[in-house]
């Protein structure tokens, strides 16, 4: 069902211009769809969901003295993994309980969730963080949406790199270092 | 069909097959080695340094193509996204289980073999192990005892370098180590707790590892990035290529064959000798033979089995050297996944800084100096204190900027997870045999594995899960989460058996030297060799054993026996 979908999706956006007629031809034109490729990074999620899963994860990794969520492109991530890696089984749930997180957000008197007053998108997402146990709806959506936006941003190189510091060659171990945390 | 003859043939470049190349070449004996896979190039192939970003699933694996590929070697975690290279694709190395009784075969096709990918723990037997089947009535007796291997022992890890902690235990002796890393802040107070509370019964040590707290030999000092399962530029954990293989090289008697599956042992009734071997070349399917004086069988304990039980004869139909009925017989892996992890209460102040490998042990404690009433034999804990980091993120309630904040500069409680390593008993019902209706992509007849725990095992599993508890619950863990899975056999990566040692050929396959009792100049001394598993992981066993079964061939060949 999924295959279909990103079949379609990739139809409308690289409608073949010709067809092509000789060996490096072809080569060429599968480096121009590679390419362009490249440039959609969103096949699974629509543009509300987009909208959406951006919103939320912004809030749960926001800008401050370090880049948030969106600026290191988490959810191009997470629509990565809804489309190649996450399963049907995986993928329905998680979509539907996006659209449960919509219809939570019209009964506090907004058409979608990116409509709502901040004070009420906070309400909304403490909510749903206590209700990340869900085995369906929005609490597992947001549930889904946090592990991912966590992953996605520690994993990425910027914060790799540049946050997080991550070192791969030490001069011994050591085990009783002092620590205090910086919270 | 081309001829190549050499003094000796090793069959794969594993563990086993390293110190059998590096053994047999120091002694001035012209060498080949057979390695069935792909060469290996430390610079080209070893990944322990590739960041998540640098993969197109971060790391999470690619779900898809393991599903596809690598639909039992996926069930391992090392399988992952950085190293599911090192496994083979399960399409072209097919084996088949009865209904209902699954077996996870776990291999690695290169050169050097699993040594590449394997968790470098090191741990030497005492007489307990030794003794236990004639104690017990279970299989056969060991045709030899701590005294006879211990000198090995020490002449292995020597060569191999092994950071560990002496502790004086009389039945998990010390061996040759190098200054141990100290236990982190968490483990350390884990130790003192344990020592108070049972009377130094249950010990948290330092896992012994194959991995170098010092420059040794040419190979740099551990740089603890902590992923040893993709590889070490700076050679610090022991394996074939790190280790043996450029032993083996620098005395100009080795020639490495990659690509070469060997099909057969090559079997001449008239002098009551293997001749060589019948090979397979990976790339062009030929086939070739390969001649030698002394054949040394390391292909891994199903592996070599299976090249027996295809060098049938008319002298041997049921396998090359099975007058006892025991060659595929007796497989044996170890019994995981029973143990508990909880959260700490103390230590918040200390950190670690550089990534260890593997961190602690728990010494076998069941069945050591009183009977336990469940089952026979015992078990150990491998684990480790730690931090989680920004992973606990995920479990972790709240979300925006002191979400991050906290995820950042602080590292969370220290949890403490033991899991038990237990010890398997070789059963003649668990068992392999040729699949009259499979054969592998090069054509070779694959095996049907037929292998599942008995209670003494899962009993054993249970009792993990409560001393496990225990050793939470006396530290004061809070939070403690016991864990008990249910797999298959195989998934340890331990499988031993197939070819036991023995003092008697009618009842095993191998004498005391790991020399086949019908066959005297084929010389098996991986995992097959083991007529029981101890509950210690094996691996140095077989290098010790290989390097002894290497010098008695030699003696015999220069007394003109062999």
């Amino acid at each position: 069902m999924r295959r279909r979908e990103a079949v379609q999706f990739l139809g409308a956006a690289l409608a073949l211009p010709f067809i092509p007629r000789s060996a490096e031809t072809a080569i060429k034109l599968g480096e121009a769809l590679h390419l362009r490729l490249a440039d959609v990074p969103f096949r699974t999620l629509n543009r509300d969901q987009q909208a959406l899963v951006t919103n939320i994860a912004e809030m749960i990794i926001p800008e401050t003295d370090t880049p948030g969520a969106t600026a290191v492109k988490v959810p191009e991530f997470i629509d990565l993994i809804l489309t190649e890696w996450a399963s049907d089984e995986e993928r329905a749930p998680f979509l539907a309980g996006l659209t449960d997180i919509e219809k939570r957000a019209g009964t506090m008197g907004a058409p979608r969730f990116v409509d709502l007053p901040a004070a009420k998108k906070v309400e909304l997402l403490t909510a749903l963080d206590a209700a990340r146990d869900d085995k369906s709806g929005a609490g597992l959506a947001f549930a889904r949406l946090k592990a991912l936006t966590v992953y996605g941003y520690f994993t990425s190189q910027a914060v790799d790199v540049d946050v997080l510091k991550t070192q791969m060659f030490f001069n011994g171990y050591q085990g009783n270092v002092p620590f205090t945390p910086a919270v | 069909m081309a001829t190549m003859t050499y003094d000796a043939i090793v069959v794969g470049s594993g563990i086993s097959g390293g110190w059998a190349a590096k053994e047999l070449t120091e002694h001035g004996l012209k060498t080949i080695v057979l390695e069935a896979g792909r060469p290996i190039d430390p610079a080209v192939d070893y990944v322990e340094h590739v960041r998540p970003w640098e993969k197109r699933y971060r790391g999470m694996r690619d779900r898809k193509r393991l599903e596809r590929y690598q639909p039992i070697q996926r069930h391992t975690g090392a399988c992952d996204e950085y190293a599911g290279k090192f496994f083979v694709n399960d399409l072209d190395n097919p084996y088949s289980t009865p209904e209902g009784k699954p077996f996870y075969w776990i291999r690695g096709r290169q050169v050097g073999g699993r040594s590449i990918m394997w968790g470098r723990c090191v741990y030497r037997w005492s007489d307990l192990d030794f003794e236990a089947n004639a104690r017990e009535g279970f299989g056969v007796d060991w045709p030899l005892r701590y005294n006879d291997l211990a000198p090995w022992w020490s002449y292995v890890e020597k060569f191999v370098g092994i950071q560990g902690r002496k502790e004086g235990l009389a039945h998990l002796p010390d061996g040759e180590f190098q200054p141990p890393w100290e236990l982190n802040a968490a483990e350390a107070k884990g130790r003192e707790i344990l020592l108070q509370k049972f009377g130094g019964e249950r010990l948290i040590t330092n896992a012994r590892l194959a991995v170098l707290t010092e420059n040794h030999l040419g190979r740099q000092k551990c740089h603890l990035c902590g992923t040893c399962y993709r590889g070490c530029v700076t050679l610090s954990y022991f394996s074939s290529v790190n280790a043996t293989l450029p032993a083996a090289r620098k005395t100009g008697n080795l020639t490495l064959r990659p690509f070469s599956v060997v099909h057969s042992v090559i079997y001449d009734p008239q002098t009551r000798k293997a001749t060589g071997v019948r090979v397979v070349d990976g790339n062009t399917k030929e086939m070739f033979d390969v001649r030698a004086k002394v054949i040394f069988l390391c292909a891994s304990a199903l592996e070599s089995t299976r090249i027996l039980l295809n060098s049938s004869t008319a002298e041997f139909p049921k396998g090359l050297g099975n007058t006892s009925g025991e060659l595929g017989h007796n497989v044996m892996d170890h019994i995981m996944d029973g143990g508990a992890v909880g959260t700490l209460p103390w230590a918040k102040d200390r950190r670690e800084i550089g990534r260890r490998p593997d961190a602690i042990y728990v010494p076998r404690f069941r069945n050591v100096k009183t009977k336990h009433p469940n089952f026979l034999r015992g078990y150990g804990f491998e684990g480790r204190a730690s931090r989680q980091g920004w992973e606990r993120g995920s479990e972790m309630p709240g979300f925006g900027a002191q979400f991050k904040k906290s995820l950042i500069g602080d590292l969370g409680p220290w949890e403490m997870d033991f899991g038990g390593f237990g010890e398997m008993l070789p059963r003649h019902e668990n068992y392999i045999e040729i699949d009259p209706n499979l054969v592998d992509a090069w054509g070779i007849p694959a095996l049907r594995i037929n292998c599942v725990y008995s209670d003494n095992e899962k009993k054993m599993q249970e009792d993990m899960v409560v001393t496990a508890v225990e050793m939470l619950e006396a530290m004061g863990a809070t939070n403690i989460r016991p864990y008990k899975e249910d797999n298959p056999p195989g998934l340890v990566i331990h499988e031993t058996g197939t070819a036991r040692m023995g003092r008697d050929p009618k009842t095993s396959v191998l004498n005391g030297h790991n020399q086949m009792w019908d066959v005297s100049n084929v010389f098996m001394t991986d995992g097959a060799c083991m007529p029981s598993t101890a509950n210690q992981n094996p691996s140095i066993t077989y290098m010790a054993l290989t390097a002894r079964a290497v010098a008695y061939a030699v003696g015999q060949m220069k007394r003109r026996e062999l």
